[in-house]
This record gives C-alpha cells, sequence and structure tokens, in this order.
C-alpha cells in the first residue's frame, strides 16, 4: 500500500492571509487561514481540517474544489488537469492554488468521509435476535450502507425501537471489523420499549440508528488490562477484547472480571470460554451475586468482589469499567484500593431503560 | 433450553477452532520460505505471492531485499520485468519510479526528476533473513513488533531420541530439496501432511517396496498421550503425534478387505506439526534424516508446497554421499514419487472445501484426533489471521 509520509509545511506569513470556508456535502463547515504563500491545501492539512487529495502535485483532480465565492487563483507553473471550462465554472484544484481574498469552497464528499468519528443517521435491518438468556437478548443488526460509518470498540449507537418514537442506547458487542454487521445485547425489562419489540421483531424489518457515540475506547498501552462488567454492561468490554484479539503485534495480559444477578441468569459463558481459549494471554473471573447451585462453579459476590485483593503492581495498567452505577463506583474504590491510578480507570454506565 | 443448561453446555471443537476456519488466506506475522538462496543470484529480482502478499525480491551486494511486488504508480508488479538502475534502489520498468531497497521511499522518477512525490510515497518492505540455503520473508502486518526469532517459525529441536535428528539451523547440516505448486488450500496440505491415517495412500509406494519399511496401512491413537501439545515459551507451537510410544497403534491389516501392509524394517517416523504449517518427519527417508514441508499459502486456493530434507553433514566426503543419495534415492522415491500420493490427495479435497462447506460436512473418525487438536492449537496461537487482499491492499484511506 502507498502511504504518505507526513510533513509539516511551514507556517503561513501574517500578510495576505484570508479566511477559507470549506462547505462539506453534508452542510459542515469548517473554517481555515490561508495566504498568498501557502496552497489552500496545505493551510487546510497545517490547521487539522482533514481532506481529500492525493498528487499534490495538480495531476490527479482528487482535490477539487468548488469556488461558491471570493478569488482561488491556481499556480501557473504546473500542469493541471483542469480543462478551461471548469476553470470558468470555478473549479479550483486545492493542491495548487493560493487565496487571494475571503473565499467559500463547496467539496463533494461528506465530512464524515474522513470524519469518520462525527455522528450521523443510518439504515439498518433487523438480522436476528438471540436469546441467550431469559432477561438478555443478543440482537443483530446490518447496515443497509456501509459508507461513511464506522466506530472504535467500546462505542455505542442509539437505536430507535420500531413503532415508537422512543430511542435506546447500546453499546457494540461487535467489532468494526464486523461491519455492515453490528451486535447488541439489550437487557429484558418487562414493559420496556426495546424488550416488547424484541419479542416480536422479525428478520429484515427496518430500524434507523445514530452514531457512534461515547468515549469509552481503548488507550493506547500495553500493560495490564482490567475488564470489569455487570450484566449487558459486558457488550462493549467484548467488543474491546475482541478488538485486541484481532491486532497486529504482541497482546497485553488481560483479566476479565464479569458477574450477573445469579447463576440462574447468567449468560456468555461459552463466549466467554471460546475467548479465553482463543486468547492465551487472558484470565477470567465469573461471579454471581446470589449463587444457587455451587456446581455452577461461579465465585459468589459481585465481580467487584471477584478482583479480590492481591494488589495491581503494573503501573501501566488500565482498567475498563462497564455495568450499573453502583458497581462501576464501588469497582473504582477497590482498582484504587489496589493501587490503580484514577486516570487510569475509565468506565461506562448502563442504566436500564 | 433453559439458560442455566446453556451456561454449562459443552463447547463443540468447531467453534473453539473458528479462526482456524477463517484463514482461508492463512496465518500472517509469521516468517515463511520465499525462495532457495540459489534461486536469486547477485542483482536477481524474483517476485512471488505470499498469503496474497505480492513481493519483489532482490539480491543486491549479497544481501536479499524484500518490497511489495506493486508499483504505487500504477499499480504493475515491477518483477515482471526487473530493473535495477543503482545498488540500493528498485525501478519500476514503466515509468520509472524507482524505491529505495531498505525503507521502499520513492527516491526518484525517471522522467520527473522534480516530481514533488519523490520522497514523500512509498512502498511497503518486509523483513528478510537468509539462512541454511533459504530465503524467508516475514509475511504480515508492517507495524508488527517486535519481530519474532525464526526459531519461533520452525520445527522444535529433537531432544528425546538419542539419534536425534538435525535442526535446519543447527551448523553443519545438509539441506536440500525442492518447491511446486500445490492447486488446494494450505489447511487441506497441511492437515494431509501429519495425518495418522492417511498411510494407506502411501502402502504400495515405491520406497516402502524397496526398502521394505514397515508403515501400516494407518495409524490409530488408542491412549492418552497420543498427540502431544508443543507450547514452547517465546517458541514454536503445534502438535506432535507420538508415534514413538504405544499410544498409537499401528494398523498392519484389516481382515474385512483383506489386506495386509508389507514391510519388515521397523523405524518410526514421528510427525509433528507447527504453526504456521510446519510439517517435521524424522527418520525419513531414512533413519538419521529429517524431512521438512511447509505449505505457503499463496492464494486461498493455492499453496507453495516446500519439500526439505536435513541431515547432518561435518566435511565434504559426507556431502558428496549425501548429494548421492538425495539425487538418487531421497527426490525421486521420497519428495517425488511418494510425496506425489500427497499432493494427489489434498488436490481432490479442493472442491469439497472450496465451493461446499466442506469444513462443517466433513465426518471425521477416530484418527483425526490429530487434526482436531491441531486446528485448535492454531486457532489459539497463530499471530493473526491474513485479510484477504482487497482489504489488505486497498488503495490510500485518504483517496
Amino acid at each position: 500500500m502507498p502511504t504518505q509520509i507526513t510533513s509539516t509545511p511551514p507556517p503561513a506569513a501574517a500578510a495576505n492571509v484570508h479566511r477559507v470556508t470549506l462547505r462539506f456535502e453534508d452542510g459542515v463547515e469548517k473554517e481555515i487561514e490561508a495566504g498568498a504563500d501557502e496552497f489552500v491545501l496545505d493551510a487546510a492539512l497545517r490547521q487539522g481540517v482533514p481532506l481529500v487529495y492525493q498528487c499534490r502535485s495538480g495531476s490527479c483532480s482528487t482535490c477539487v474544489g468548488q469556488m461558491v465565492s471570493g478569488t482561488l487563483a491556481m499556480v501557473r507553473d504546473r500542469a493541471l488537469s483542469l480543462i478551461a471550462s471548469e476553470i470558468a465554472e470555478g473549479k479550483r484544484l486545492l493542491c495548487s492554488s493560493h487565496a487571494l481574498a475571503p473565499s467559500v469552497v463547496r467539496l463533494h464528499y461528506p465530512s464524515t468521509l474522513i470524519y469518520a468519528d462525527a455522528r450521523g443517521n443510518f439504515e439498518a435491518r433487523v438480522a436476528g435476535v438471540e436469546w441467550p438468556a431469559l432477561s438478555v437478548a443478543k440482537l443483530a443488526i446490518a447496515l443497509e450502507r456501509r459508507a461513511g460509518f464506522s466506530f472504535h470498540a467500546g462505542q455505542y449507537v442509539r437505536i430507535k425501537v420500531p413503532g415508537t418514537g422512543q430511542w435506546r442506547s447500546y453499546s457494540m458487542c461487535s467489532t468494526p471489523r464486523d461491519l455492515p454487521k453490528m451486535e447488541f445485547l439489550v437487557r429484558i425489562i418487562p414493559g420496556g420499549a426495546m424488550s416488547e419489540y424484541l419479542r416480536a421483531a422479525r428478520e429484515g424489518e427496518r430500524l434507523q440508528i445514530e452514531g457512534p457515540l461515547g468515549a469509552f475506547i481503548l488507550h493506547p498501552g500495553t500493560g495490564l488490562h482490567v475488564f470489569v462488567a455487570g450484566g449487558t454492561g459486558l457488550a462493549p468490554i467484548l467488543a474491546m477484547m475482541d478488538e485486541i484479539r484481532h491486532a497486529s503485534g504482541p497482546k497485553p495480559k488481560m483479566l476479565l472480571s464479569f458477574g450477573c444477578a445469579s447463576d440462574k441468569t447468567f449468560f456468555y459463558r461459552d463466549e466467554i470460554e471460546l475467548r479465553k481459549w482463543w486468547i492465551p494471554q487472558l484470565s477470567v473471573r465469573l461471579s454471581a451475586d446470589r449463587v444457587e447451585d455451587p456446581a455452577s462453579g461461579l465465585i459468589e459476590g459481585t465481580p467487584v468482589d471477584a478482583l479480590g485483593t492481591e494488589a495491581i503492581s503494573d503501573p501501566q495498567a488500565a482498567a475498563y469499567v462497564s455495568g450499573p452505577p453502583p458497581m462501576i463506583e464501588a469497582a473504582r474504590r477497590r482498582l484504587a484500593e489496589l493501587g490503580m491510578s484514577p486516570e487510569r480507570i475509565y468506565a461506562e454506565r448502563f442504566v436500564a431503560s | 433450553m433453559a439458560a442455566s443448561e446453556r451456561s454449562s453446555s459443552v463447547i463443540s471443537a468447531s467453534r473453539l477452532y473458528a479462526p482456524y476456519v477463517e484463514a482461508d488466506w492463512g496465518f500472517k506475522n509469521t516468517w515463511y520460505p520465499a525462495l532457495f538462496s540459489h534461486e536469486l543470484g547477485e542483482n536477481g529480482v524474483r517476485g512471488v505471492t505470499m498469503a496474497g502478499h505480492d513481493i519483489a525480491l532482490r539480491r543486491s551486494r549479497g544481501k536479499v531485499f524484500a518490497l511489495r511486488d506493486r508499483c504505487a504508480h500504477r499499480g504493475v508488479k515491477m518483477s515482471l520485468r526487473p530493473m535495477c538502475l543503482t545498488a540500493d534502489t528498485l525501478s519500476c520498468w514503466y515509468h520509472g519510479f524507482t524505491y529505495g531497497l531498505d525503507d521502499g521511499v520513492l527516491k526518484t522518477i525517471v522522467a520527473s526528476p522534480d516530481d514533488p512525490l519523490i520522497g514523500k510515497v512509498r512502498i511497503r518492505t518486509y523483513p528478510v533473513m537468509e539462512r541454511a540455503g533459504i530465503i524467508f520473508v516475514f509475511v504480515g502486518d508492517e507495524e508488527f513488533a517486535p519481530l519474532p526469532p525464526l526459531e519461533a517459525d520452525m520445527p522444535i529441536r529433537i531432544t528425546d531420541d538419542a539419534n536425534a535428528v538435525a535442526h535446519l539451523l543447527d551448523e553443519n547440516v545438509y539441506v536440500r530439496g525442492i518447491h511446486r505448486t500445490g492447486n488446494s488450500n494450505w489447511r487441506l496440505a497441511v492437515e494431509n501432511g501429519f495425518d495418522p491415517g492417511h498411510l494407506l495412500i502411501h502402502w504400495d509406494n515405491q520406497i516402502v517396496a524397496a526398502t521394505d519399511r514397515k508403515l501400516g496401512l494407518g495409524v490409530e491413537p488408542i491412549a492418552e498421550g497420543a498427540i502431544k501439545i508443543i507450547d514452547e515459551p517465546d517458541g514454536p507451537k503445534g502438535i506432535m503425534n507420538m508415534y514413538n510410544t504405544r499410544a498409537y497403534k499401528f494398523i498392519m491389516e484389516n481382515k474385512a478387505v483383506n489386506m495386509r501392509a508389507r514391510g519388515k524394517n521397523s523405524y518410526y517416523a514421528r510427525t509433528s506439526m507447527v504453526l504456521p504449517g510446519i510439517l517435521l518427519v524424522e527418520h525419513w527417508p531414512a533413519p538419521g534424516w529429517a524431512q521438512y514441508e511447509w505449505y505457503v499459502p499463496t492464494d486461498d486456493k493455492h499453496h507453495e508446497y516446500w519439500e526439505i530434507l536435513v541431515g547432518r553433514c561435518r566435511n565434504e566426503e559426507e556431502r558428496r554421499e549425501a548429494d548421492y543419495l538425495y539425487d538418487n534415492f531421497f527426490e525421486p522415491l521420497a519428495l517425488r514419487d511418494f510425496n506425489d500420493n500427497d499432493l494427489f490427495a489434498r488436490e481432490a479435497m479442493q472442491d469439497f472445501y472450496e465451493r461446499g462447506d466442506g469444513w462443517n460436512q466433513e465426518s471425521l473418525c477416530a484418527f483425526d484426533a490429530a487434526t482436531i487438536t491441531w486446528r485448535k492449537v492454531a486457532a489459539r496461537f497463530n499471530r493473526g489471521i491474513q485479510e484477504p487482499p482487497e482489504l489488505h491492499n486497498s488503495p490510500q484511506s485518504q483517496r
């Protein structure tokens, strides 16, 4: 794969600097400062506004924009790939143009093409509903068009419950590499809008999602990863573990502590056992607040209790905690007692609705 | 099924080895043999495809370099018409894009010496190691670090045998062999390589008859310990068929079909398979010798079949003796005649696994325990599953 080596262009001189407004297809506008001594593309990249481009020499026309107002002048010492009529219409190659006045440029692509993290609305269809436990459903959906949607493992989307005006938020338990398929774990609540819908959901039904949302994502680091999950809070943790599983290079040591309310409602045991096999670096503690059958092999207590009292000596360790707010608070306290610094504990709150 | 019953269910083997079934294009981030050293002379350029990666190899001042065999300009393979204009570059024959051998950076364009792309565009490079007369390339993600040592992607050193066979990376070894294309997915080749039940296709082979070797009709695991897991810390991972123990029973005859294996000379040929799919057969084709095999994925339907013989060799006289054996016995009878039957079997399996849902339709039997164990071990210890080339060769993301 050809890859560009990025170089930082020199900063613009204060003189002859004009404001250039970049208007994307989706209506998003970005403003930059560009002068007579700097190409508009270079100015945009320097000011942190990524644009689509390739050759940077006027040959490929990838960086073409439509001048709406103002004056963008193209250099004359390059063979440019625009024909005279296009230039007359106001087309400009941003890699070879200087701003001579405040200008507005329209671009032929949405800001989300490069801003993969910007949220948007997307159409999807129900791909299946499974019941890992009586109180937990796994909803699979497939995006109608993959283009423009991407996310980081750990993030969530809002889903509009079909047939209602109500939106609910769910973390993906699948990873970006599974797109256009996405999977969610839904806690079933009697009378809940999504719960009622899922009981009768049919494959192929359309639904709308908005996202991606949230900042619960993996942070770079090779230290111990401690994952603490309660109930359907397991979803973003599964996505993170699978993301690490597929990532290149040596894997960090990982500890997963996962718990449910009781051994009767415990779910996804085999999914966790599979990951224990696939990821030799992963160790697992499984717990339930109430254990009626000792043969279940579950630790009695919360996933925070199951962390134990042994100090976490790795100064590079990071923790990812996902579940109901009281569990998160308990986990923060316990992890701090075990020696972890609070700024390396990341959390995602799950509230039933 | 109630939730509590589900939670205590035993996970099927096929779910445990699901990542292996996904690995149509092979495992990545691993050392694969690309060429014999003698196939790439000074200033030579050769193109090879491994796990979907098109790679150009060039030898300059004795050292071998590997670059992506696709010019960044228009995507042609540079190895199709090699052009080397300086000792430290490789040029594309089409428009003269010229890349540094060690970093892949565009150094000049023959017909556009002041082009703004120069110094900015690059093609990726691959780590290379040349050992025992074989050029090995580390195939996978460019950012993979740290690189594992070559020893980690090699068969284990044999330590439990008074007459232990030599290791490829030992001093004073004789290494010779061949490689050729196999028209099947690499996994079918791997699983054929150590298959304890497949001796049937060899029972009447020339080498078996000529050496009166007692090979049997097949081997059946009958006790715990038949299949040993190889899990060396930071070293090879795989399985070993413990044919040297009583945990495997050699089937010498089947009365139901009135069939009897011949051969009086009993000398075990223990087999092991380590990631990413390297076979070691001890004491084959003759006691004291070792046969190595690689099944390097080319794409999802072809593999490069490497057959290497390794023996001890301390001086010229022993080398001459080994050459005589290799030319007149080992290559024609073992690497060709005997292994031709294996190649035939793998290619015969291909359509079932390619067109049908072979991985879910097969009916495995008792002696396939080794196959299942290998799949599970491969699913657990691989360094990554190679994506099809549409993904890893996709154009620059900004486009």
